[in-house]
């Protein structure tokens, strides 16, 4: 017998072990038809039930969210344009991305005051920082809310922290309702600034009121402590916007 | 069959988080704030109770290799409910667990109950089984947020403790997070060890 016979001989053996414990694992795994149809009929009975049951909850849900996100929409628009009118809401193509804005008009001594509000978008450091900004005809930020953001809790997601000076002492045990003032701090910052100039970003710890007037002074606004990213991506989003709303704005008067 | 013991076991002796080491991923991301992780636990428990009764309900007729997409088919159908129905009634909820709520799909408490637990029992027993995991997964997640919160931003539900003192910023962050986790595990197991010599010797 030759070597290479001799080889073949032991891939033979190999091969019909091989063989017998495939087909032995076979017959014990392999399904018989009547289970694979027993098995499809019950998972597409279950799929059919949950994306039935879904779509009724989808139904009852709706109206609510739909009513609530225009609810939100209006209260952030009032916020953002105090004491002005909306007028009408704009969705236009500006660099190749839609761009919504919207135009509000007050009247003041008899002279027709102008105001836009836009949406500002970029992305943070957990996902896209969303927010409506006001401004008026000097690019000065009226008003700023930040809509959605997905942002690390306690530390970026204290862009939309209300800081309040109620205690927890003054809350639960004293009960006593002496300094119930409530300021979103971040977003009050803005107020005033201008936004057609780039907006500085300081890092003065954490906000308090008699910061505002040294940070108006350099077109500022103090970072959250721990996430000057989210910071950045709300300035970056807010001089972004304004280039577009004039982009918006001229293209507009050309047509 | 005890019942007692079927709802007492999620609390202390099969703990999920502690013990089964089983729904890290939430205990460790959503355990910032006390309203957090108290919603957390209670959507949790809701997915976990009716994923539970279900598939209990359907043991029997389901073929056992296609149990898994089954049993993340309900799962998923109840998350989804919880997720519209918080969007709809509890936006504030909504927004501050973001995505943390559709990931409950993706808890191991939830399909490990599902194949451990209520594949192979009744549905009272599920139910006790759902609510006593639940129970223990909530109290896991509130005392470690409790600690967290206070450390790390200095509130307890939200409020101020001390006004004017600067917080151990680090606590809020994951690391602080492992930390807190590390040391009530540790915690809890010198508990369990002492209570077992204690009745070894007795």
């Amino acid at each position: 017998m030759t070597i290479k016979n001799a080889r073949n001989d032991n891939y033979d053996v190999i091969n019909d072990n091989d063989q017998i414990i495939f087909l032995e694992a076979r017959n014990s795994y392999y399904m018989k038809p009547a289970d694979i149809v027993k098995a499809t009929i019950i998972i597409s009975v279950i799929g059919f039930i949950s994306a039935f049951s879904l779509s009724f909850m989808k139904k009852i849900t709706q109206e609510p969210i739909a009513k609530q996100e225009q609810e939100k929409k209006l209260a952030a628009l009032a916020l953002v344009l105090p004491g002005y009118t909306v007028q009408q809401e704009k969705t236009v193509t500006v660099d190749d991305t839609p761009f919504t804005y919207w135009i509000a008009t007050k009247e003041e001594n008899r002279i027709i005051k102008k105001a836009w509000a836009f949406l500002a978008e970029k992305k943070g450091f957990g996902g896209p920082v969303q927010s409506i900004v006001g401004v008026d005809e000097s690019n000065t930020i009226l008003g700023f809310t930040i809509l959605s953001q997905n942002e690390t809790p306690g530390l970026g997601a204290r862009c939309v922290e209300v800081a309040s000076n109620e205690t927890f002492i003054d809350h639960f045990i004293t009960k006593s309702v002496t300094s119930k003032e409530e300021v979103s701090w971040f977003q009050e910052q803005f107020i005033g600034l201008n936004a057609g100039k780039p907006i500085a970003i300081q890092k003065k710890g954490d906000w308090h009121k008699e910061m505002k007037d040294e940070l108006l002074q350099h077109n500022a606004v103090t970072a959250i402590t721990g996430a000057t990213i989210t910071t950045k991506a709300v300035t970056q989003s807010i001089e972004e916007g304004i280039q577009k709303l004039h982009k918006a704005l001229t293209l507009q008067e050309v047509q | 069959m005890d019942y007692f013991k079927e709802f007492f076991k999620g609390v202390w002796e099969k703990n999920p988080t502690f013990v089964l080491g089983i729904g890290m991923c939430p205990t460790l991301a959503v355990s910032t704030s006390v309203s957090n992780a108290i919603w957390m636990g209670i959507a949790t428990t809701f997915v976990l109770i009716g994923s539970n009764i279900l598939v209990s309900a359907i043991r029997n007729i389901v073929p056992s290799h296609v149990r898994i997409p089954i049993f993340i088919t309900i799962i998923a159908s109840f998350v989804i409910i919880v997720e519209l129905t918080l969007k709809a009634y509890q936006p504030a909820v909504y927004k501050a667990l973001g995505i943390f709520i559709p990931l409950i799909v993706v808890n191991c408490i939830i399909l490990g109950r599902a194949e451990e637990f209520a594949a192979k029992n009744n549905i009272p027993a599920s139910i006790l089984d759902a609510l006593g995991m639940g129970l223990g997964f909530t109290l896991n997640l509130t005392v470690l947020s409790i600690i967290r919160e206070i450390l790390g931003s200095n509130k307890l539900f939200g409020y101020t403790l001390i006004p004017g003192m600067k917080p151990a910023l680090l606590m809020i962050l994951a690391p602080g997070a492992f930390f807190t986790l590390g040391l009530l595990l540790w915690g809890m197991n010198v508990i369990k060890a002492r209570t077992a010599r204690f009745k070894r010797t007795e």
